[in-house]
């Protein structure tokens, strides 16, 4: 648990938070000025100005009432910055070593997680966006923090390298259980990875909770603009050259035909991204469709988002709902509503291994 | 902004053009250290009696002062605390030797500071001293004369190492009267206008060598005021300044 | 080619040049590393103050500095009660050199500290660096080439230093004769050959030591690169 109860006066407001974190991953959204990197860092313990209290499971980073402010170096909190900050006079090992302790596999345990072996000989300035990005998580984890703040270190990626670094991430949650705060203004991102979201707006929290809980939320739905992607879990079945698919096993015995992907062999965990947009929503079971992926499920919710609606669908049998964005129009033709049974269809052309 | 410029230039015309018989009137005596308090009582007197002329002083070491004469800076009078030094001009032609005048002689004292209790009945008890200022003993004239006489007693090498040399005379008791070196070895002139130095020893005048103060005017000097003022300074109306000061006068009736 | 007292002259100052540099290292360091991070009020009055050697002529530092140590002084008679005797000796020479020196330094660590990226110096604290760690494993390494170029010139200042050596250390052979006070005696003398062949040893000195950071800067960047 995470005790979040300070206040830290920024350049033209003041960054007030109360919130209690309890879940592994959190992520930090909100307008560009809310604060959302202000607040790392005062977890940090970079913002010397900050005030009040702020606690990570039992130890007390800052506790003004008490005199009680804990040095950064003490707090073994693992920050990574929007660029990836790496020392620019160390090579990629010596950056990934800076903090580890002596003696202990922390440093070679975070080089396997991130896969940067092939990099460590080389300087940051020969690295790629994306390279850097997990050298410094690699450099973060090396230190065997107690949690990791992260803030957007997927921004500064293009598409291709957001993808190659969004596994990682999802396997430093699954592995590596530390408490995280993940700054982004990512919907999707949100929620593949965290299960609380905190929406900050102009230095206070306007709204937390579970993500899709928030998403009809003016905030959530405003970044939502961009466009929400599912992302989902699954592992690689079979490939079948002749019908041009790969088959693949969504987390919850989903059945999921992709365009052929011989690349990634039988067997291995893949996330794919499906856009809520590419969902076409059917209230009757489909037949003829050229779409491979057939699905029938229920309405959970349903939610305006920006123009469209936003419907939360519960696959039959699956775990997680899926999220499909329609027209209003098409809400209103199709008399949909919570409760609503309906059959959701894929192209497997839409769907994107990530 | 263009008058202000056009005043500057006619001002600095009118500057240069001035009549050169002014400049001649100025006269620049390069001196001893040593002589400088006594030259400038005289060198006053002068000008209140001889309307128009001027007095310029230039003192130091009389070895550096050869030298810049030596360089071409141009004096009309040079007066030297040893020959040595107005031989070397001689030598290179720059005074004549019927121009030369051995005008003074003075002592050589070792004093220290006033508030120092250090008693010295002898040469010897130098030895028992940390740090002995004079003047530069490679060349510098109160330098000399002061390591001839340590050399015609026999201390010179076991004095050697304890010594600050310094640019001319007036430094070395400097160095006395501010306490940074614990004796000196200067002229009984300079001591005697200190008060912040009491004299431990004197030298006396048969010791180590004579010395002896030379004047001359310069070959070269432009003015024929030069020759008067030598005349003057080492004729007998300055006797009674030079001895007020405690320098002895040797110059010829 | 050059006596055995002239070898002794160049030997000794680069002695005291080499002395006063390290000795100048840590203080030089910390003033530039506390000026580069301070932001408070009066910091340009600091700045100017700890660059007057630069601007004033040296002998009057030379004299400041003689008042100071003398032993009139209390600060003087203080030493000297401990018995610790500053002026005429070859403390007096470092004292100046290194007064003349600090500015040079300071100034060129300063640019370097000021331009390396605060965020890094924060990133460091969170991988548990002490602020001392911080500043050695960091700070310094990313501004080397400031140091490194500071250090040069006052190290090469200090070969060179004159004006206030003379006037607190004295030009006393074989004690504080160093190169620049040599050359100036043996033109006082009358020895302008012998001052114009320790003129031409100070060149090469000097060359020699712009020479070598250039070459040490070059292998250094190399090495960076790679």
């Amino acid at each position: 648990m995470i005790e979040l109860s300070f206040e830290l006066p920024l350049a033209t407001a003041e960054l007030r938070v109360e919130a209690e974190l309890p879940v592994a991953v959190t992520a930090v959204m909100g307008p560009s000025g809310a604060g959302k990197t202000s607040l790392l860092e005062a977890i940090a313990g970079l913002r010397r100005k900050a005030r009040g209290r702020i606690a990570c499971h039992d130890v007390v980073f800052l506790d003004s009432a008490r005199h009680l402010r804990l040095a950064p170096e003490r707090r073994r909190v693992g920050y990574v910055p929007q660029d990836a900050g790496l020392f620019p006079h160390l090579t990629a090992l010596g950056n990934v070593r800076f903090g580890a302790r002596a003696g202990t596999r922390q440093a070679e345990t975070a080089i396997e997680t991130l896969e940067i072996g092939p990099l460590l000989a080389r300087y940051p300035a020969s690295l790629s966006g994306g390279e850097k990005q997990r050298v410094a998580l690699a450099r973060a984890l090396a230190t065997a923090p107690r949690m990791l703040l992260l803030d957007e270190p997927l921004a500064a990626l293009d598409v291709e390298l957001k993808e190659r670094v969004l596994p990682y991430l999802m396997r430093i949650r699954d592995e590596w259980k530390v408490p995280i705060l993940y700054v982004t203004h990512n919907v999707g991102e949100a929620l593949a990875l965290a299960g609380h979201v905190l929406f900050l707006r102009a230095g206070r929290v306007e709204a937390q909770g579970a993500p899709l809980d928030l998403l009809s939320s003016p905030g959530l739905s405003a970044e939502a603009e961009a466009g929400i992607e599912n992302l989902l879990r699954g592992r690689v079945a079979a490939h079948d050259p002749a019908g041009g698919i790969t088959r693949i096993e969504l987390d919850g015995k989903l059945a999921l035909s992709v365009p052929l992907a011989e690349s990634r062999p039988a067997g291995s965990a893949v996330t794919v991204a499906i856009r809520a947009e590419d969902v076409l929503v059917s209230t009757a079971p489909v037949k003829g469709l050229s779409a491979r992926n057939v699905y029938e499920a229920r309405v959970e919710g349903l939610e305006r988002t920006g123009v469209d609606v936003t419907l939360r669908c519960a696959i039959t049998g699956s775990g997680r709902p899926w999220l499909v964005r329609v027209t209003p129009a098409a809400v209103e033709a199709l008399g949909l509503a919570v409760g609503t049974t309906v059959w959701l269809a894929v192209k497997s052309h839409s769907v994107r291994i990530v | 902004m263009a008058g202000v410029l056009r005043a500057l230039l006619w001002a600095a015309l009118a500057l240069l053009s001035a009549p050169v018989s002014a400049r001649a009137d100025e006269l620049t005596v390069f001196a001893a250290a040593s002589l400088a308090e006594a030259l400038q009582e005289l060198a006053r007197g002068y000008e209140q009696q001889a309307t128009g002329h001027r007095v310029v002083l230039n003192v130091g070491a009389s070895s550096d002062l050869a030298r810049q004469i030596l360089a071409g800076a141009a004096a009309d009078l040079f007066f030297s605390a040893d020959r040595a030094q107005m031989d070397a001009l001689e030598r290179a032609g720059l005074v004549r030797g019927p121009d030369r005048v051995e005008v003074l002689s003075n002592l050589l004292v070792v004093v220290v500071p006033a508030s120092s209790g250090a008693a010295l009945t002898s040469a010897a008890g130098l030895a028992r001293l940390h740090r002995i200022a004079i003047a530069d003993p490679e060349a510098v004239p109160a330098g000399v004369y002061a390591r001839a006489w340590l050399e015609s007693l026999g201390l010179w090498s076991a004095l050697e190492e304890r010594l600050v040399p310094t640019l001319n005379v007036r430094a070395a008791l400097a160095a006395v009267e501010s306490g940074n070196a614990e004796a000196g070895i200067v002229y009984r002139t300079d001591a005697a206008l200190s008060r912040r130095v009491r004299i431990a020893l004197t030298v006396p005048a048969g010791q180590g060598r004579q010395i002896v103060y030379v004047l001359a005017p310069l070959a070269a000097s432009k003015s024929a005021a030069a020759r008067e003022l030598a005349g003057r300074l080492a004729g007998p109306e300055a006797r009674p300044v030079y001895e007020k000061y405690g320098f002895l006068f040797i110059a010829p009736r | 080619m050059l006596t055995a007292d002239e070898a002794g002259v160049v030997l000794f100052t680069l002695e005291v040049a080499a002395l006063t540099t390290l000795l100048l290292l840590p203080p030089g360091l910390a003033s530039a590393f506390a000026l580069a991070r301070y932001r408070g009020p009066g910091k340009s009055a600091l700045e100017t103050l700890l660059s007057l050697p630069l601007i004033l002529p040296p002998t009057a530092v030379g004299l400041a500095l003689l008042e100071a140590f003398s032993r009139g002084s209390a600060l003087g008679g203080w030493l000297a009660g401990r018995g610790i005797e500053v002026v005429f000796t070859w403390k007096a020479v470092v004292l100046a050199t290194a007064v003349m020196s600090f500015p040079l330094l300071v100034r060129s660590a300063r640019t370097a500290f000021e331009e390396i990226d605060p965020r890094l110096v924060g990133l460091a604290r969170t991988l548990g660096c002490s602020p001392a760690a911080t500043f050695f494993r960091v700070t310094l390494p990313l501004a080397w080439r400031g140091v490194l170029a500071g250090t040069v010139l006052a190290f090469a200042r200090a070969l060179g230093e004159f004006g206030a050596t003379v006037m607190v250390a004295g030009n006393i052979p074989g004690r504080t004769r160093t190169l620049a006070l040599a050359i100036f005696h043996d033109s006082q003398v009358g020895r302008d050959d012998r001052a114009a062949v320790l003129a031409g040893v100070t060149a090469v000195l000097a060359f020699a030591a712009l020479w070598t950071t250039e070459w040490l800067s070059r292998r250094l960047e190399r090495r960076a690169e790679e």
